[in-house]
């Protein structure tokens, strides 16, 4: 049976910022790209990250992070790995000053989306992730 | 009469439409030009749109109502706006080492801004060690705020806090001034983010306790300041978070007003007299770079204001209609890309604030949309306030735009706009009403989807992002200094050690009176915050005890 | 990582998932909506580990309420010990084919507690008001050994038939002071609901909603003697209040009612061939046929071999004595009977065909017909279909024999067709 793709995105914030205009538009975004969404408040815990990623088995994890809460992303990586789940991809949207950026790549992060970045550049990079990611289980 | 280059004499009618013809010939089609609240602008206001013969009378003058041009006589010709640069960082051992600085340099009041951990009602043992101290300053006992605020004599120094309900920051503050022998009447600053409303549409980061609990202690928190500190503004209304989440000036603006008139209608349903708090009503809002909207807005705002709290208020007194306001320049006009233009765009908007007559100004540092401030950037911002004042010499004519037939007309047009937002918002019962039932939310989503759509299609130009774009160097870009993590530590690890040590008999008393005024109408519940904070009571511990009884403010997940 | 998860072959079932092992179980799921796995094959091995779960459907229109009232049940399902996994459809976006998923968010803290499983699905287009793929998720999250499982469908009670046949027991969330909508919306709930619940019971007109709905259900037909009573509660989700006692009456509702009826409903596995799911190119035919359409009916499940179709009656259904027009009755079974003969991808011609009618249905009754294969050689099949109402009433029964051309149906333009079933038929 043929099936579209369709890439299941967690969209969500960590730390202790709440502007969430970013990661509402982004959701919007890709729901609009044809995308399934799942959309959290900010401020969850990692563990609960960790959590709807499981139950939810997503494609990506795009984490929006306005204040410095980038700074615990590497923690989530862990937790992430720790989990099994090192092979859900997780890409960091929003104000990472380039020093961190080095940092969160090193982490496992596959890109830091800047602000005035283009949504159609997300939804297919998001596209991309989805694509090699189930191929990769397929494969195994 | 004019005369033509030919040296016939012309009328004002063939003046007018000679230039029309002119205009016409250079232009071939002629723009479509919008504001960012929708008002359409002419190339061109004559006295033909505001005419000075029959409105200068109604305009009225500074310092006399309806205050279009000035909320005072002598306005900033008199005492220049305050310089209140909300700065924060660390630990407040390196706060106050900054704020020494940043006084040293002009600033004329202070303004704390506390770390994101105090503002979600954590005490510093909760949290992310890697999180404390980044984009403000860890404060969660009352020692804590003595130390930031060294060698500051708060008798003398007009010190804003910036924190929501229940405001321990306050408390803490008002804990160190007994503690140091100073009296609460001397007292002066603003309860900036007093607006729970604002937070609940627009800045989620800020809303701790459920909407029927921040109403409830916001009230408190008027009742207790008009008694106790009389130089105090407990309300700080707050326009703007909702502009920064997409609002337009004019929306933003009705719904600041609204919020206003509902912050007074539950003072007045308290028992409280208009005379007696609207005086210490203050405004807080964005100022964009859409300059000439700008000044118009805070212009027919005045006007506006000075009419509800007289005719629909009830308040005689003429110090309780003045709208004052601190501004902010816009922090969502500003840009990654190239950010030194950013000083250029701090300019102007700083500009536009001043010229619509605020009371104080905080500019952003040109690196704010890179990460939290740097001291270099936070140098340059006051630097311009500086230059606009005492080179630019923007202080020395009241309302100079005043007559403008431009400035004139769009201060009409954006009051008519105002006002119809207002009426929208009223008849949905009232600003509170209006936001239980999503219907702000929903107006402030649809703006911002229009203007991004703006500028994603480069209709509206953003330098650096959707045109004149370049390679961009990125060693231009200054380094963020991160808290030393050792101090940090050291800080937890004395945190820990105070809270070992001190009476438990006292905190647990404390915290119990709190738990039982959050569910007695008779109880000030402000008024037992501040006796937790000299209690020795932490500022998560006051923060949960009060998120337990009265519910945590979450958030509605809107897409 | 799970095993056996290619279409066509034997399925084999993780130890992992029947430990009920979370990553096991949502890899499962995804490998069902990604179409990894052929979701009939994985139900058929899954069978001897399927009926132990309490299955529940809440439905209720957009502001009912549904997902407060789901969080509060969570909160008494896991003090009593339960554990839960839940299912929360969300509607797919009609032009771009995406979808929010924001269900989970509004069961709050729950949600992460390690004894509640949530996965949200979008609808994809799928008519009936759940996903395509939710009766297969929920005999996974059985065979993983949840005590209770909660289905949170879209809609506002009109086209939710689906949850009749996957639900154990069904709920439907009534907000209060309605008015006149109460009247617009009674149709659906009273067909569907084993358990009316008012909900925000603490609002002015909770009162009288309650009234209204138990009015309503005394005015329809007696259900039959030891047959359950279908009750209306109130609920205050943020108080607390009424939902013990809902969580009481479930528990009575499914030691009468029975665990597993979703079972017991499955048509006999395709005798011949592979099961295959030739699922949405059938319903693409349905959509296609003009005339389908101009009446309004829709076809809600489709195998090989059997077709479900509904229509909800409106006045212009009606004969001059106020009844279903016989054309009507005879039109919703004749489409089950071209559906289901057509399923195998060859044009089936209708050559004969009888109707008894035995109950009169009104306006805004749903009716529903059922297409059964009766036998099928190469060049004949027979199907019989019941016609019923949303009671349980057999309205009408039709037979019908087609003959079987060697034409392909043509399939519409989009509609994506299993491969290897088109011009197989029997083989």
């Amino acid at each position: 049976m043929n099936q579209a793709v369709i890439p299941k995105v967690l969209v969500t914030k960590i730390g202790f910022d709440g502007h969430d205009r970013g990661s509402r538009v982004v959701a919007a975004g890709l729901r609009d790209a044809g995308m399934e969404v799942i959309y959290t408040p900010p401020w969850q815990e990692i563990a609960t990250v960790v959590k709807l990623a499981t139950e939810e088995d997503v494609d990506v994890i795009g984490i929006s992070s306005l204040a410095t809460d980038h700074l615990i992303v590497p923690k989530l990586m862990s937790a992430l790995r720790e989990a099994g789940l090192a092979d859900i991809a997780v890409i960091v949207g929003g104000i990472v000053p380039d020093e961190d950026e080095a940092t969160l790549l090193a982490a496992g992060v596959a890109r830091v989306f800047h602000p005035g970045s283009a949504m159609a550049d997300i939804a297919s990079y998001v596209r991309e992730l989805t694509a090699a990611g189930r191929s990769r289980r397929v494969a195994a | 009469m004019n005369k033509s280059i030919d040296g016939k004499l012309l009328s004002e009618a063939e003046v007018f439409a000679t230039w029309q013809r002119d205009y016409a010939a250079s232009m071939g089609a002629d723009k479509q030009v919008v504001n960012r609240s929708g008002v359409p602008i002419q190339p061109i206001y004559t006295s033909r749109d505001w005419n000075a013969g029959e409105r200068a009378a109604d305009l009225g003058m500074p310092g006399q109502a309806p205050f279009t041009r000035g909320i005072y006589a002598s306005m900033h010709r008199g005492k220049t706006w305050s310089q209140r640069q909300l700065t924060g960082l660390g630990t407040p051992a390196e706060y106050n080492a900054r704020l020494l600085e940043v006084l040293a340099q002009g600033a004329t009041a202070v303004s704390p801004i506390p770390c994101n951990s105090v503002f979600r009602g954590y005490d510093m043992d909760e949290s992310h060690i890697e999180l404390l101290g980044t984009c403000g300053t860890v404060i969660n006992t009352t020692s804590h705020m003595d130390r930031a605020l060294q060698g500051v004599d708060l008798a003398q120094i007009s010190c804003a806090q910036n924190d929501p309900t229940p405001f321990t920051l306050l408390a803490f503050m008002l804990a160190t001034a007994r503690r140091r022998g100073t009296d609460w009447k001397m007292i002066s600053g603003t309860s900036n983010q007093s607006d729970y409303l604002s937070h609940y549409v627009a800045n989620h980061m800020f809303f701790r306790i459920a909407l029927p609990g921040a109403r409830r202690i916001l009230t408190d928190h008027i009742e207790f300041c008009n008694r106790f500190l009389p130089r105090w503004n407990p309300m700080s209304v707050v326009g703007q978070h909702t502009q920064q989440a997409g609002a337009t000036p004019a929306e933003s603006m009705a719904f600041t007003l609204c919020t206003a008139i509902q912050n007074a209608r539950d003072c007045v349903a308290r028992g409280m007299d208009p005379d007696q708090f609207l005086p210490r009503f203050t405004f807080f809002f964005d100022v964009s770079i859409s300059f000439f909207e700008e000044i118009a807005k805070f212009r027919a705002a005045r006007r506006i204001w000075a009419g509800i709290a007289r005719d629909q208020l009830g308040a005689r007194d003429p110090r309780s209609w003045r709208f004052k306001f601190h501004a902010q320049t816009s922090g969502v006009d500003l840009t990654r890309q190239q950010p030194l233009n950013n000083i250029s765009r701090v300019t102007v908007q700083a500009m536009a604030g001043i010229l619509g007559g605020l009371q104080s100004l905080h500019t952003d540092a040109f690196d704010e949309a890179l990460s939290c401030p740097s001291e270099f950037g936070a140098r340059i911002a006051i630097a311009t306030q500086n230059v606009l004042r005492e080179e630019a010499h923007l202080t020395d004519v009241i309302d100079p735009l005043g007559g403008s037939y431009y400035v004139e007309t769009l201060t009409d047009q954006m009051q008519a706009e105002i006002e119809r937002v207002m009426k929208i918002v009223e008849e949905a019962g009232g600003m509170y009403k209006a936001v239980e039932a999503g219907l702000v939310q929903g107006m402030i989503g649809e703006s911002a989807r229009r203007f991004q759509q703006q500028v994603d299609s480069g209709a509206q130009t953003v330098v650096g992002v959707n045109a004149y774009c370049v390679e961009e160097d990125s060693s231009a870009r200054p380094v963020n200094t991160r808290p030393d993590r050792a101090s940090m530590q050291s800080l937890i690890d004395e945190f820990k050690a105070f809270k070992a040590e001190r009476s438990q008999g006292d905190v647990q008393r404390a915290l119990d009176a709190l738990a039982r005024a959050a569910g007695d109408a008779r109880d000030n519940v402000f008024g037992r915050v501040v006796e937790a904070a000299e209690a020795g009571c932490t500022h998560g511990e006051i923060c949960h005890t009060l998120r337990r009884e009265m519910g945590f403010g979450n958030v509605q997940a809107i897409v | 990582m799970s095993q056996g998860a290619h279409s066509g072959g034997d399925q084999t079932i993780a130890p992992a998932l029947l430990a009920g092992d979370r990553r096991t179980i949502a890899r499962t799921i995804s490998q069902i909506e990604h179409g990894a796995v052929s979701a009939g094959a994985l139900s058929a091995a899954l069978a001897p580990h399927l009926g132990r779960a309490h299955v529940l459907g809440i439905t209720g229109a957009p502001g009912a309420g549904k997902s407060t009232l789901l969080h509060a049940m969570l909160g008494e399902l896991l003090a009593r010990g339960r554990s839960i996994g839940v299912v929360a459809v969300d509607p797919s976006s009609p032009i771009s084919g995406g979808a929010v998923l924001g269900d989970r968010v509004r069961m709050g803290e729950h949600g992460a507690h390690p004894d509640v499983f949530i996965r949200s699905l979008a609808t994809r287009g799928h008519l009936g008001g759940l996903s395509r793929s939710t009766e297969e998720i929920v005999d996974v999250l059985d065979a993983a050994g949840f005590d209770t499982i909660i289905i949170e469908t879209v809609g506002a009670g009109q086209s939710e038939v689906e949850i009749m046949r996957v639900a154990d027991t069904r709920i439907v969330a009534c907000p209060p002071g309605l008015g006149d909508s109460v009247q617009a919306i009674k149709a659906g709930i009273l067909e569907i609901a084993d358990v009316l619940v008012v909900t925000k019971s603490d609002l002015p007109g909770a009162d009288a909603t309650a009234r209204d709905l138990k009015d309503m259900l005394h005015l329809r037909a007696n259900p039959a003697a030891g047959a359950w009573s279908v009750p209306v509660l109130r609920s205050c989700a943020s108080t607390g209040e009424g939902v013990a006692e809902l969580i009481d009456r479930l528990d009575e509702h499914v030691r009468i009612a029975g665990r597993g009826q979703r079972l017991q409903a499955r048509a006999k596995p395709a005798a011949t061939g592979p099961a295959a799911d030739v699922e949405p190119w059938v319903h693409a035919l349905a959509a296609a046929d003009p005339f389908v359409r101009s009446l309004g009916i829709t076809c809600t499940q489709a195998g090989r071999g059997s077709a479900t179709v509904t229509l909800r009656l409106k006045p212009q259904h009606l004969n001059f004595n106020g009844t279903c027009h016989g054309g009507v009755v005879f039109t919703l079974a004749d489409t089950a009977f071209g559906l289901a003969s057509n399923s195998y991808g060859k044009v089936a011609a209708g050559i004969d065909a009888h109707i008894t009618y035995q109950q009169a249905a009104r306006a805004g009754d749903c009716l529903q017909a059922h297409a059964m294969e009766v036998s099928r050689s190469r060049k004949l099949a027979v199907y019989r279909v019941d016609v019923s109402r949303a009671d349980g009433a057999v309205v009408s029964s039709f037979t019908g024999t087609v003959y079987i051309t060697g034409i392909d149906v043509a399939v519409p333009a989009g509609a994506a067709v299993s491969g290897d079933d088109v011009g197989r038929g029997a083989g």
